[in-house]
Parts: C-alpha cells; sequence; structure tokens
C-alpha cells in the first residue's frame, strides 16, 4: 500500500472509532428521519368524522379520494347533537336535509358535502353533470412544494457537511504541523501523499455521512408516504449530488490545507481560515436564495461559476428541472478549478508545512519559491 | 559511509536582520558505518538545521550529502530514521499504531510492522502500555515511543535530535544500549546532545560546531591528543610566589594553590612545588569533553 492510501486509512480509521463519530452519525440520521416524517405528523391528509341520524350515508369517496372519512349513526337527534358539542363528530347529516355542527363548519367540509349532496340528488332524479375537466397551461406544478423542500433540506446538508470536513482538513494539517510529526512524515513520503492522502480520508467520511443522510432519507420518506409527492428523477438528482459533494470538497478542502499550513497552532486556525469560511458562506447564502428563485438570472449564472456551482446546480437539479447538458457543462467547469486549485494549494502546503514558527504570509510562501 | 560536504544555509531575515542569518557556513562530516557520531555546540550552533538537511525537510543552500558514494535521494531517506528535535507524535493514537504507522510509511508489510512493533516494545518496556494513546503516558515513555518510530523499520542510518534531553539516567541507559546495538549491527548513528559526558562515553567519534561552522571533528582520543594534556598540581600553604618563572597559571583556592600547565618540566616544578609547602596532589589529566568544547568554542 503506497503513503497515500495509508494516510488515507489512517485518517478514517482514527475518526470512525471515535466517539464523536458514531454518535453525529447517529444524530443525522435521527434528525434526517424526523425531518421525513415531519410533515405526516404535522400535515397529513383530511380527517374527518362524520355522523348520519335517519339518513344515507353520501358516497364522498369518489369526490375527495384523499381524505379519511370514518362515519357513525346514532339513533335520534339528540344523541347527535351531544356528539357533535362533546367534539366526537365534525358534522351529522339528519333525515338527508340537514346538517348539525358546532359552530361554522369547516370549509371544505362544507363544499364537499352541499355537492356531493346535490349531485346524489340529482342522479336520483335521473340528471347527471359531467363533471369539469381541469388543464393546466402552465408549467407541471404538481410537485413544486416537494421540489423546493428537498432543495432546501439540500443545500443546509452540503452546506454542513462541507464545512465540518474542511474544517478539519484544516486542522489536521496543523496539528501534524504544530506537533513536527510532519517531520518525519516527509522524511518519508512526500507532500503530495501526506496532502492527497488526508483529502481524500476526510473526505471519505464526508460521503459516509452524505450516503446514511441521503439513505436514511429515502428509507424514512417512502416508509412514511410522502415519497409519493416526490418529483421523477430522484436517482439522478442523488447521484448529482454525491459528485458535487466531492467537488466541491475538494475545492474547499484543499485551500483549506493550503491555508492552515502557513500557521503552526490551532489557535490561529478559524483567524487563517477566515476568507475561506466567507467564501463557503457566502457559497451557501446564494444557494440559499437560490431556493427561493431557482429559475432567476442570479442562479442560473451562477449556477456556472466555481466554486458557487458546487451548491447552487444541486439547488437549481433539486428545484427545477435542469437540462443534462447544463449539469455536465457546470461539473466541467467545476472540476477545472477543482485541478487548478490542487495545483496551487499543493504548492503553497510544500512550502509552508515545514516552515514552523509564526504565521507565514501567503505572498511571502509564493514568492520563496 | 555519510559524507555531509561543505553544507551552506542562510535563513531570510525579517525586518530585524535584513540580510538573514548565516545558520551554516560549510559543515562538513563523515560517519562511518557502525560509528557513533556525537553532534555537539552550543544552542544555535547548526546542529538541528544540519540534521534537517539530512533528512531533506530543509533544503541547504549549497554543499551535499551522500550515502554510499551516491548523492542522498528520497528513496534512501525512507531507509533512515529520524528523531526530530520537537518531538511529532500522534497524541490521540494508540502506541502499538502509531509505531506501526510508521512502519508501513516506511515500507515495511502489514504483517512485518507488526513483528517489528512487537519486538521494540518489548525491548523499550511498552508491552502493557500498547493499547494507550500516546497523550496517556509520562513524558519519558513519549520518548521511547518516539525512537521506537525512528527504528521500527530497522533503517539503514539513525539521525537523532537530542534523543536524551528529558530522560531520566535509566531511560538514558535503555536509549543508549538500543543505539549502541544498532551501531554494532553496522549502522551508523549520528546523534547531538549536550550532555557531553554522555556523548563522551557512547561516542566513537566527535563533531563541534560553533555559529555554523564544524570549529573540531575526530575521535574523542584524536581531539584529546590534539588538546594535550594538562599537569595538575595542589600544594597547601606554599610559600608567596612559589611558581614565579614557572609556565600555566595558578587559582589560590583558600590556602590550596592549584597550578596547572600543559608545558614544562614536570620534575621541575614538582621540586619547586615540594620545597614550597605540602603537595597534595601532582598528576596528569587528560581533558574531558567538556574542556575540548569549550576550548573549541571559545
Amino acid at each position: 500500500m503506497n503513503g497515500l492510501m495509508l494516510v488515507a486509512r489512517r485518517e478514517i480509521t482514527t475518526q470512525v472509532r471515535t466517539k464523536a463519530f458514531a454518535i453525529g452519525l447517529l444524530i443525522t440520521a435521527v434528525l434526517v428521519a424526523a425531518v421525513t416524517f415531519a410533515p405526516k405528523i404535522l400535515g397529513g391528509p383530511d380527517e374527518y368524522t362524520l355522523g348520519t341520524v335517519n339518513s344515507q350515508q353520501l358516497p364522498l369517496k369518489a369526490a375527495a379520494p384523499d381524505a379519511q372519512i370514518e362515519w357513525r349513526s346514532f339513533p335520534d337527534e339528540a344523541a347527535a347533537k351531544k356528539a357533535v358539542l362533546d367534539g366526537d363528530v365534525d358534522a351529522v347529516l339528519v333525515d338527508g336535509t340537514r346538517v348539525l355542527t358546532d359552530g361554522e363548519i369547516d370549509s371544505q367540509l362544507g363544499v364537499l358535502l352541499q355537492s356531493v349532496n346535490r349531485e346524489v340528488k340529482l342522479g336520483a332524479a335521473g340528471m347527471s353533470i359531467p363533471p369539469l375537466k381541469m388543464e393546466s397551461v402552465g408549467a407541471d406544478t404538481r410537485y413544486e412544494s416537494a421540489r423546493a423542500g428537498i432543495a432546501v433540506v439540500l443545500v443546509l446538508v452540503l452546506f454542513m457537511l462541507l464545512m465540518g470536513q474542511v474544517m478539519m482538513v484544516a486542522m489536521g494539517v496543523v496539528e501534524e504541523k504544530g506537533s513536527r510529526i510532519v517531520e518525519i512524515l516527509l522524511s518519508t513520503i512526500r507532500p503530495w501523499q501526506l496532502l492527497g492522502g488526508k483529502i481524500i480520508g476526510l473526505g471519505v467520511l464526508g460521503l459516509i455521512n452524505l450516503v446514511t443522510i441521503l439513505a436514511v432519507g429515502l428509507v424514512a420518506s417512502a416508509a412514511s408516504g410522502i415519497a409519493s409527492d416526490f418529483p421523477p428523477g430522484l436517482p439522478g438528482l442523488v447521484v448529482g449530488v454525491l459528485v458535487w459533494f466531492v467537488l466541491g470538497y475538494a475545492f474547499f478542502a484543499t485551500l483549506a490545507a493550503a491555508l492552515a499550513s502557513l500557521v503552526s497552532r490551532q489557535e490561529e486556525v478559524s483567524s487563517v481560515m477566515t476568507p475561506l469560511t466567507m467564501l463557503i458562506m457566502v457559497t451557501y447564502f446564494v444557494a440559499f436564495y437560490a431556493t427561493n428563485d431557482p429559475t432567476g438570472t442570479l442562479a442560473t449564472v451562477l449556477s456556472y461559476i466555481p466554486p458557487f456551482s458546487a451548491m447552487i446546480m444541486p439547488v437549481r437539479m433539486a428545484a427545477t428541472e435542469v437540462p443534462m447538458w447544463q449539469v455536465a457543462l457546470s461539473m466541467g467547469a467545476m472540476a477545472l478549478a477543482v485541478l487548478a486549485v490542487l495545483g496551487f494549494g499543493a504548492k503553497i502546503y510544500e512550502r509552508a508545512v515545514l516552515r514552523t514558527g509564526a504565521r507565514l504570509r501567503l505572498a511571502d510562501v509564493l514568492r520563496a519559491g | 559511509m555519510l559524507e555531509i560536504s561543505e553544507l551552506r544555509k542562510r535563513f531570510a531575515g525579517g525586518p530585524e536582520s535584513p540580510g538573514g542569518k548565516v545558520a551554516l557556513d560549510g559543515i562538513s562530516f563523515t560517519v562511518r558505518p557502525g560509528e557513533m557520531f556525537g553532534f555537539v555546540g552550543a544552542n544555535g550552533a547548526g546542529k538541528t538545521t544540519t540534521m534537517r538537511i539530512v533528512m531533506g525537510v530543509l533544503q541547504a543552500d549549497s554543499g551535499s550529502v551522500s550515502w554510499q558514494g551516491r548523492p542522498l535521494g528520497y528513496d534512501d531517506r525512507r531507509r533512515f530514521g529520524y528523531m526530530p528535535e520537537e518531538r511529532g507524535l500522534y497524541q490521540k493514537m494508540r502506541v502499538a499504531e502509531q509505531i506501526e504507522y510508521f512502519g508501513r510509511l516506511h515500507g515495511l508489510s502489514a504483517p512485518a510492522a507488526k513483528q517489528a512493533t512487537d519486538d521494540l516494545l518489548e525491548r523499550l518496556g511498552l508491552t502493557e502500555r500498547r493499547g494507550d494513546a500516546v497523550q496517556a503516558l509520562s513524558l519519558g515513555n513519549q520518548q521511547r515511543v518516539q525512537l521506537a518510530v525512528a527504528l521500527v523499520h530497522d533503517p539503514e542510518v539513525l539521525v537523532l535530535d537530542e534523543p536524551f534531553s528529558g530522560l531520566d539516567p535509566i531511560a538514558v541507559d535503555a536509549l543508549a544500549t538500543a543505539l549502541q546495538e544498532r551501531c554494532r549491527g553496522g549502522v551508523p548513528v549520528i546523534f547531538s546532545s549536550h550532555q557531553l559526558e554522555l556523548v563522551e562515553r557512547l561516542c566513537d567519534s566527535v563533531g563541534i560546531v560553533s555559529a555554523g561552522r564544524m570549529v573540531a571533528t575526530g575521535t574523542v582520543s584524536d581531539l584529546r591528543a590534539a588538546e594535550g594534556d594538562t599537569l595538575r598540581v595542589v600544594v597547601r600553604d606554599p610559600s608567596p610566589g612559589w611558581a614565579d618563572g614557572l609556565p600555566g597559571t595558578v587559582t589560590v583556592n583558600g590556602d590550596r594553590h592549584v597550578l596547572q600547565t600543559a608545558d614544562g618540566d614536570d620534575q621541575e616544578i614538582l621540586r619547586r612545588a615540594m620545597k614550597a609547602g605540602h603537595v597534595e596532589h601532582f598528576g596528569v589529566e587528560q581533558p574531558t569533553l567538556t574542556e575540548i568544547f569549550k576550548e573549541a568554542v571559545a
């Protein structure tokens, strides 16, 4: 096994065995499941409990297939009135002519009862009215709210994972530099092996997190039934998100390693990383804005520009339907940016990581070569 | 044979020293197989800089390092063992895993790294601590782990920067024994130390650096011969002016006069001393490494 893979394996095994990793993964899974079940618990289909006194049950099922309706029959009006006032039933149909409610009737239920009652009476009189046919001349908006929801969750997950793993890369680089382990390491392996191994190892950990989130999310949404509201093309989105995470992570993690190699103490990490964390935050904010306006000019333009594309293109892919060639173009641009950053970042890292002591200036490091 | 020749290094200066600081000003020495080479010098003399250049973690401005007649390269260095001045270990990693990891990085197979680790832990008395995180160990034990990391791949050359600093006498002996074993196996060992008695006891040859230059190098006996023996005479209550005209220096310590000289007729000096008072001590002394060092650095 070469140096690169040995370093990557150490990063993975060291982290995976910590309690923090297991607990973090568990919390993530629980949160994702909770988010997935939330719409079912909070919203869910309409449920009505209705009663009859001396009446036929109305065939409401045909008019409102999603609603869950339970019927009860009462022997007389007094018993029905009591049940209404106790809140046991929402409404009671009496003699097929009157409806008893406690206060004003739920407007949807009211409209439903009126229209079905009319249809039944007309049918009894031998008349039938063909139902109105609905036709949308706009875009297919069936999945709009589901798409927006997925986009919001996705951008949050990408942001948190990117930020978390990128900070781990920075801390790891400083750990090795500050304790001078790097001197022993670099008398054994080459700088690119150490840097690459660390980035790959922590990236795999990030992917484990992301795959867990996606898997739990998909399984939980299938179990809770909200998967039926999901738009088609979900597998493509999942693959896209994984690729975007890898690209975005490679870009930001390499820069993080380069910046972190300028300092020798953990206390200095956050200050030296400020420009990069700002960049990630800005990307996140723009991507979050894009969830609201995925077809706007800002979202469209920035979905091609690295590194913003790493979070904004996934938002567009989730929120709207993006042609394949646009995704490919944007990924190609990002991949080129990653290559450029790898070359540049590795050079800084190589020059700076052995120069312990005071914080180095980026300009000095670049000039020193 | 490890040959270090004419190493020069200047560090870029800050605002206070625009010209930079010369760290090495033409350091040269050789270490033969099976030779233990002691590297001594004041703080900042250039020992660490030299070792870092040998290990390839610092580039020299000029000069060369060669191993077995060829310029020292990356693949050679992988077979070297290195202990840097500031100790570097993963604090949260377990002892055995850490040693194995470095063994693997040095190119050992997994079973070979495990075997070497077990042997070293046994030899260094750390077997019971193998599963502990490094940060849970005492400093002395951490130092042993550090040594194990330098030894795990059975290195061809050992370069150790201050390996004995901070160790108790028992740990010093354990480490010295471990190094002597490697040395007898034909491995050249370079180590730096401020404990000159230790260097004198362990090393076949010594290099004394001062201000980036090698001011004296050779075997300990060569250096002693070059320095010359010293005649030391202690006389109690001598008559005043007894040493007038004799070579060397007289220091007065209470009623004892101590005359030290590197030349002169020892028999004549003895006669004069006996005439002047009660001779308590008369003897020829070899210079200690400390004296040679002070003389060389002065």
